[in-house]
């Protein structure tokens, strides 16, 4: 009976600090979800609002065409992130990644900016 | 003197045979006010009219450049319509011919017409050269009268953010000339 209680005891103390490092590592990432944002760019008379915005990597960044016309966002480096139409009163969203530069393959006066902090 | 007078004498022609002056019409008539019906008839024809001239290059031009200036002319022009449309429908307003919208549609009849005599290269200078003059001349009009003589305020404010889109437009068309003309 004695060994029994023992032998638990031990089971429990090994135990402890794998709980510990489990519930700190979810923490962890729960913390890292809760600092992802969603931050906004506005397409309004031809102009991406704002034109150059700062945010975390990981942040959600969704742009809301509010203009008369169709636009698109698209990275200006080759194989980099394309919207395809943006529709007017439409939305698209990506995750930031990288810092980018970006214009809209529409009108090409139209060009934006994602600066990672 | 001479070449000033040739000069003077070839833009007063190119301006007519291409439509700039199309506008004159209200402008050397300022005094009189342009009414919601006026302004309504005449932001959908100048819309039309360079839909009219985008067609024409989608069909005949082979420049990538010219292509996709023209598309997108196309496509931006319909969107006001179709929301100039809308709106003088919930307005109940009726679009009404007047000096402007008629002096448009005769402007666009000899555009056509240089536009349909030019090939190739030629076509494409023609084409953009008259993007360039025309947008240049829609944005004094909505600037100097459509704007400020608008009475009811949605159609005033669809006026105003038209601008952007027709400013936007001269600049590319801009851009599109200087590849043209290289």
């Amino acid at each position: 009976m004695k060994n029994n209680i023992t032998e638990l005891g031990i089971k429990l103390l090994l135990l402890f600090p794998v709980l510990f490092l489990f519930s700190c590592h979810s923490s962890d990432q729960q913390n890292a979800e809760n600092h992802n944002s969603t931050d906004t760019i506005t397409i309004q008379q031809m102009q991406f609002i704002p034109a150059s915005l700062s945010v975390n990597k990981g942040d959600t960044i969704v742009w809301i065409n509010k203009d008369m016309v169709d636009h698109t966002v698209k990275e200006e480096k080759s194989n980099g992130f394309y919207s395809d139409t943006i529709h007017v009163g439409k939305t698209w969203k990506m995750k930031a990644t990288d810092s980018a530069s970006y214009d809209c393959t529409i009108h090409p006066t139209m060009k934006g900016k994602i600066v990672i902090k | 003197m001479k070449i000033f007078k040739f000069l003077t004498k070839s833009a007063i022609c190119f301006a007519v045979s291409t439509g700039f002056l199309s506008f004159s019409a209200n402008a050397q008539k300022k005094a009189v006010n342009l009414t919601d019906p006026e302004i309504a008839s005449i932001a959908v024809t100048a819309n039309q009219i360079d839909i009219d001239y985008a067609k024409i290059a989608e069909r005949k031009s082979k420049d990538a450049n010219v292509i996709n200036f023209a598309q997108t002319m196309a496509k931006d022009h319909q969107s006001v319509i179709d929301q100039a449309v809308a709106l003088v429908t919930k307005l109940g307003v009726t679009p009404k011919d007047n000096a402007t919208s008629k002096s448009l549609k005769a402007g666009e009849a000899k555009t056509i017409k240089l536009l349909d005599s030019k090939s190739g290269k030629a076509f494409d200078k023609a084409y953009i050269d008259n993007e360039v003059g025309y947008h240049k001349a829609v944005i004094k009009e909505v600037e100097t009268a459509l704007i400020p003589d608008a009475q009811n305020a949605e159609l005033k404010s669809l006026l105003q953010n038209v601008l952007p889109v027709l400013k936007s437009h001269l600049s590319h068309a801009e851009m599109v000339q200087k590849e043209v003309n290289k």
